[in-house]
């Protein structure tokens, strides 16, 4: 099958959704409300093609001087002028009506300009009474000799017009879309009380595309960075990764954990460690980073809840120096604040990170601020877990999730009202015991995929300057039968008082 | 500046040049552009033509089109005064100040011609 001739629009992350990007010569309409970024995307196009790409570029304004567009492109750093200096942009301010009436001619001022420099690129903004908007008829044949227009050329033409109607989650149809070679709608959405910026690539003729609403930021200094929406389909490769090795375990780091969790956790596994506040995750977590350091292994500590200085400053009172490991080089810790955070964005650092610090263990603190943060009712954060699970998996990271369950005492489920539980592979449940007038705490491996499982609890401390140990559990204990005690149909076991086991036993 | 530019002497050649400035290659009809500079046509088409004596502006030659492109080329011999003078006007203060200046100039060019036409003992 022949390959499309596909042409780089050179903006972070919006090849990948274009799958490469999109072939030469199409017609592209951009459409989107006031203000949802359709100029910037425009004329980054324009630009990269001409600085990265060697794609000479025409850009038309019709409001906007070209003065003000110049300064507004120079806080992306992208100097038009110089640009337009050594012949590689130009910038054409006109009116509708002469840019129809151009476009009409074959003999196009406008186009003998874009062909003296050799333009592939050509971005036209506002084209919307360009084309005629009240009548969807008139609309359609105006924009057809429009892009037949641009077609002689051989110009990759994009073409920004305003759908008022495009305003948060709103929909329209455009009569220009049936025309136009690809349809990429800008959105500025509504999230609580935060907006976000969404694009989707309604239709592109010639090639393969993401489909789907993605995020898309503008970012002062670089530009536009589109990022792929989490619950797009993986890439082959996580399918399989899984399977790459599936015997090597790492150790958790916690004196007696090792051994009741069969030698340690599976490599690309992953681990809930679900407990109250203060019962001692972040301690277990943050020896689990050390041991990884001790054996010579990258990992990479990702928190939601606690500043980088807050968690260097807890590791020390458990004798941990993190500042030393991260100078080593084999320890990363990364604080992200949890208030409006973009799950696209979000994801798409921890990829990066992934990707480029290549860690063994990845620790995540916690998954349930995760939860506050983008809702456990909707599929926001299932999708967001089931990407991040897929991501370690295919990078053969041995994944540690903290998880917060609000239940003091026992607890009525493995992972509260975050129903995930089928995608951890290992779940250590952590809990307070009331004996006496003491908490004491209790660790029981609840689930261990690929492993045999006791379900015991093993009571567990944390000692000042040390951190966290499983206590030796002190064998042989008395099985003593069911007769012994009473409540077993309600599940709440209680031993009989002495006197009641001798009246019974008569 | 405004002595050694030469290319501006009236109110119509600054905010043209300025207009031009800010569009340095814009595709118009002569009516459009002196719609927006916010003159007479009579007026910007003799400065128009006054700039492209002065090489200053490169206008489009084909007839058959109604409109033309206009094409600012800021890199003559006066390109320092002349780039100096449109940042000046670029502030609303600067571009009263200049206007001034060339009004004044204006109405002293007006009592010359005035004076001349009276004969020399002509008096006020």
């Amino acid at each position: 099958m022949p390959q499309p001739d596909l042409i780089k629009t050179g903006i972070a992350g919006l090849d990948e959704i274009l799958s490469g990007g999109i072939p030469r010569a199409n017609v592209i309409l951009v459409e989107g409300a006031i203000g949802c970024g359709k100029t910037t995307l425009g004329v980054e196009f324009v630009y990269q093609g001409a600085s990265q790409f060697d794609e000479p570029g025409i850009i038309v304004v019709f409001e906007v001087s070209p003065d003000k567009l110049m300064r507004d492109a120079a806080c992306f750093g992208w100097d038009l002028r110089k640009l337009e200096k050594k012949g590689r942009i130009k910038i054409v301010f006109t009116t509708r009506d002469v840019l129809r009436q151009e476009l009409q001619q074959a003999d196009s001022v406008l186009l003998e300009e874009a062909a003296k420099i050799g333009a592939r690129r050509i971005f036209i903004d506002g084209v919307t009474r360009l084309v005629g908007s009240e009548d969807a008829h008139e609309s359609r044949s105006g924009f057809h000799v429009l892009s037949e227009g641009l077609q002689r050329e051989n110009l990759t033409a994009l073409l920004a017009v305003e759908a008022a109607a495009l305003k948060g989650n709103g929909t329209i149809s455009l009569p220009e879309e049936s025309i136009a070679d690809t349809v990429i709608r800008l959105r500025m959405e509504d999230d609580q009380r935060a907006i976000t910026r969404s694009i989707e690539i309604v239709k592109s003729r010639g090639h393969d595309f993401q489909l789907g609403r993605h995020s898309f930021k503008i970012i002062d200094g670089v530009g536009l960075q589109v990022y792929r929406r989490v619950q797009a389909p993986r890439k082959p490769q996580r399918d399989r990764a899984a399977a790459y090795d599936p015997t090597t375990r790492l150790t958790p780091g916690i004196p007696g954990l090792k051994e009741i969790t069969n030698g340690g956790y599976f490599l690309g596994s992953t681990t809930v460690m679900a407990g109250i506040s203060g019962v001692g995750k972040s301690v277990m977590g943050l020896q689990f980073i050390a041991e990884g350091a001790k054996c010579g292994e990258r990992s990479l500590m990702l928190s939601l809840d606690e500043q980088v200085e807050q968690i260097d400053r807890n590791a020390g009172t458990i004798g941990i120096d993190l500042p030393k490991l991260k100078k080593s080089g084999l320890v990363r810790v990364e604080y992200e604040p949890p208030q409006e955070i973009q799950v696209d964005a979000h994801f798409h650092h921890i990829e990066e990170l992934v990707g480029e610090f290549k860690p063994k263990r990845v620790l995540i603190d916690s998954l349930s601020t995760y939860g506050s943060a983008l809702g456990t009712s909707g599929r926001g954060f299932r999708d967001f877990f089931h990407a991040l699970v897929s991501l370690m998996k295919e990078h053969q990271v041995v994944a540690v999730y903290n998880h917060e369950n609000p239940e003091m005492l026992g607890m009525a489920s493995m992972m509260g009202e975050f129903a995930m539980s089928s995608l951890v592979d290992n779940i250590l449940l952590m809990n307070w015991i009331e004996l006496g007038d003491t908490f004491r705490l209790g660790l029981t491996v609840a689930k261990m995929r690929g492993n045999p499982v006791e379900r015991v609890t093993h009571e567990c401390e944390v000692i000042n300057g040390k951190g966290m140990h499983v206590l030796p559990r002190i064998l042989p204990v008395r099985r003593l039968p069911f007769s012994t005690y009473t409540g077993l149909i309600s599940r709440s076991p209680e031993r009989r008082a002495l006197d009641e086991e001798a009246d019974s036993s008569k | 500046l405004l002595a050694r530019v030469q290319v501006i002497r009236a109110p119509c050649e600054l905010d043209l040049l300025l207009f031009l400035y800010r569009h340095p290659r814009a595709l118009l009809t002569n009516q459009q552009l002196a719609a927006l500079v916010g003159y007479d046509m009579d007026q910007v088409a003799k400065a128009t033509d006054e700039f492209i004596i002065a090489r200053l502006l490169q206008r489009s030659t084909n007839f058959k089109h109604e409109s033309h492109m206009y094409l600012l080329e800021l890199n003559g011999e006066y390109e320092e005064d002349l780039t100096a003078i449109l940042i000046m006007a670029s502030s609303r203060q600067g571009r009263v100040d200049i206007l001034e200046v060339l009004n004044s100039g204006q109405s002293r060019t007006d009592r010359h011609v005035l004076q001349e036409r009276q004969g020399p003992n002509a008096s006020g």
